[in-house]
């Protein structure tokens, strides 16, 4: 009964972690699904994300969750020239192009992070990151929750943003077909722009969460992308469904992982998986 | 064809005559900070060699290098600790590297293109984690994570460090020429063009790439081991660091990626920019990384690529324009997988 009870823990939590997990992954499917690239840089995006709200809050004392109402533009518009004067540029270079500017973006954030904000390990602390709730016999922490929540609010208002809006469908039919869809007369270097703002928008959610719920450091960022890659090959691409299973996986894993091996540990098993998955099944679980 | 020969000899000769003038170089007590730095210049030439093999002429845009770094330096380090000689050390280090690239190639070969980049940027984290873990060899050292001193390295000179890194260094030159001018060099080509077509008239495309993984793990293993004797420690965290990829990247794309000589003018230009940029080591990486997005986007082909494109004046620049893509039609040998 006792450990039936000390493993419902990390089950509930694990699960919902998932919710934020996914969300951490949409942003990098969304890019890979449109443009084919895997954004190398993601995790540092979703990592520039935390620090903007943390900076915000410690300057302008709003709250993390209000503070999108500023990081949500700012990564919009940093996401949207990114593509439109490096990666656009990029993808008419080579195949490898578009993957070492990625690159260099990742250690670009990177060292700016340490410099701006130092080597320091942060977090966005509130006055709800501490509380909990109750659900049956388990004390669960309340923001474990709302990543929960957020994750599939976000992931629904997707779901409907791609089938009913007019960008939404042109950014599904240039993922489909760039040529047929430049044919149709949808500029796909524009669309490919608004497709990566949109992924950043993503990013900036992430981040938020990500940050009320762990501490960060500089080089936290590899863990994001690394996190976010297994969601998206384990949910396979476009599948809203398929990407909250992976986030679920991914979230169990790593509490989990964290149960059986202790924390320092805790990402090693998500990490397996990801090369286990791609030893086995390179096009996901629910690939197409 | 007389110029052809007279030229190569002439290659030949300033080749032997800089490497016999490299060697020299400790004996005739030139400042120790040179040495360094030309210590920094060989190790950058190989493991940007070995990453050029795989990036510019397989297409595997590999990620993993750090693992067969910090791999081959744990090796070193627990072959000090037992008290084993440390050649054998920086050779067992480059095996160890080696069959690590063996057993990683069954999942990650299976992916192509940018599902193989992030496929290997896994491991060098997995390594991260299980060597802050886990105390390869007893006793008590630095706190937690397994730090190490590598035993004895301080009964080794710089110089004779300088000297082993220089034969790894030019041992890495040595092969890329062999590789590229073998029937090996020819499939590769044949691979990075077109992958189908080369699967298709014959060449086993899964064991040559296999064949230019493991010997550019084995090399890159042996640079590592060579770094960490005259580092002294070895620590999981910069093992197994990213900052590695950066450095033997820029060092690539700088000189030209999928160019023999790309990597050479490369680390010249790497060694300089950590020279220039030793006093500012907070930005350090910081103006690197916007240097390397900044010249794949502005000369994707690099300094050699570039200088390629415009009609060659001097002699020193048709000197180093010796590429594999004019011997290409010479070699004219049947492929044998």
């Amino acid at each position: 009964m006792n450990t039936l009870t000390d493993l419902a823990i990390p089950i509930t939590m694990g699960i919902m972690l998932g919710g934020l997990y996914a969300l951490v992954a949409l942003g990098l499917s969304i890019v890979f699904g449109v443009m084919r690239l895997i954004n190398v840089a993601h995790g540092d995006l979703v990592l520039l994300g935390s620090y903007l709200a943390f900076s915000i809050m410690t300057y302008l004392g709003l709250d993390p969750i209000l503070s999108l109402v500023i990081g949500i533009p700012g990564l919009f518009f940093i996401g949207f020239f990114m593509q439109k004067y490096l990666l656009n540029r990029a993808f008419t270079i080579s195949m490898e192009a578009p993957l070492i500017i990625a690159f260099g973006i990742s250690i670009v954030l990177q060292n700016l992070f340490q410099i701006v904000w130092t080597p320091l390990s942060r977090g966005l602390t509130t006055s709800y990151t501490l509380k909990s709730f109750v659900m049956g016999d388990l004390h669960l922490p309340l923001v474990y929750l709302l990543d929960f929540f957020v994750g599939i609010i976000v992931m629904i208002s997707l779901h409907q943003f791609l089938h009913k809006t007019y960008l939404g469908k042109a950014i599904v039919a240039a993922s489909q077909d760039r040529g047929a869809a430049q044919l149709m007369g949808i500029n796909t270097k524009q669309v490919y722009a608004f497709a990566f703002a949109i992924a950043m928008v993503f990013a900036a959610i992430a981040g938020v969460f990500l940050g009320l719920t762990f501490p960060f450091t500089p080089q936290s960022g590899v863990s994001f992308l690394i996190i976010a890659f297994g969601v998206v090959v384990l949910g396979g691409l476009g599948s809203v469904t398929g990407t909250f299973i992976g986030g679920l996986v991914m979230g169990l894993a790593q509490t989990l992982g964290g149960y059986f091996l202790g924390t320092s540990a805790q990402m090693l098993i998500a990490y397996l998986i990801v090369i286990i998955l791609l030893a086995t099944r390179p096009q996901g679980l629910f690939g197409r | 064809m007389g110029i052809a020969i007279s030229r190569s000899r002439a290659n030949l000769i300033s080749a032997i005559v800089v490497i016999v003038a490299l060697s020299l170089l400790p004996v005739i007590s030139v400042p120790q900070t040179w040495v360094l730095y030309l210590f920094l210049f060989l190790t950058y030439v190989t493991l940007a060699n070995m990453w050029n093999l795989l990036a510019g002429y397989c297409g595997l845009i590999s990620l993993c290098q750090p693992a067969f770094i910090g791999l081959a330096g744990y090796t070193l380090a627990i072959f000090a600790w037992v008290g084993l000689p440390f050649y054998l050390g920086v050779v067992a280090g480059a095996f160890v590297a080696a069959v690590f690239a063996v057993l990683i190639s069954i999942p990650v070969f299976r992916l192509r293109g940018i599902y193989f980049a992030i496929g290997t940027i896994v491991l060098p984290e997995i390594l991260r984690i299980l060597f802050l873990m886990w105390r390869p060899v007893g006793g008590v050292m630095y706190g937690k994570g397994a730090g190490y001193p590598v035993k004895g390295a301080t009964s080794i000179s710089a110089s004779e460090i300088y000297w082993l890194t220089l034969i790894i260094g030019i041992g890495s030159i040595l092969v890329m020429r062999y590789i590229l001018r073998s029937n090996l060099g020819l499939a590769l080509a044949t691979i990075r063009d077109n992958e189908g077509t080369a699967a298709s008239s014959g060449i086993n495309v899964f064991k040559l790439k296999l064949y230019s993984f493991v010997i550019s793990a084995f090399i890159t293993g042996l640079a590592g081991a060579a770094f960490y004797i005259s580092q002294g420690f070895i620590e999981p965290t910069s093992a197994f660091s990213v900052q590695w990829t950066m450095t033997l990247m820029l060092a690539t794309v700088i000189g030209g990626i999928s160019i023999e000589h790309g990597p050479i003018v490369g680390s010249v230009v790497v060694v300089i920019l950590h020279f220039l940029l030793a006093r500012y080591s907070g930005f350090s990486m910081l103006i690197q990384g916007i240097i390397l997005t900044f010249i794949m986007l502005v000369a994707p082909n690099g300094i050699l690529g570039t200088l390629r494109k415009t009609p060659p004046s001097w002699s020193l620049l048709t000197m180093l324009q010796v590429s594999p893509k004019s011997q290409r039609p010479r070699n004219r040998g049947m492929f044998e997988p």
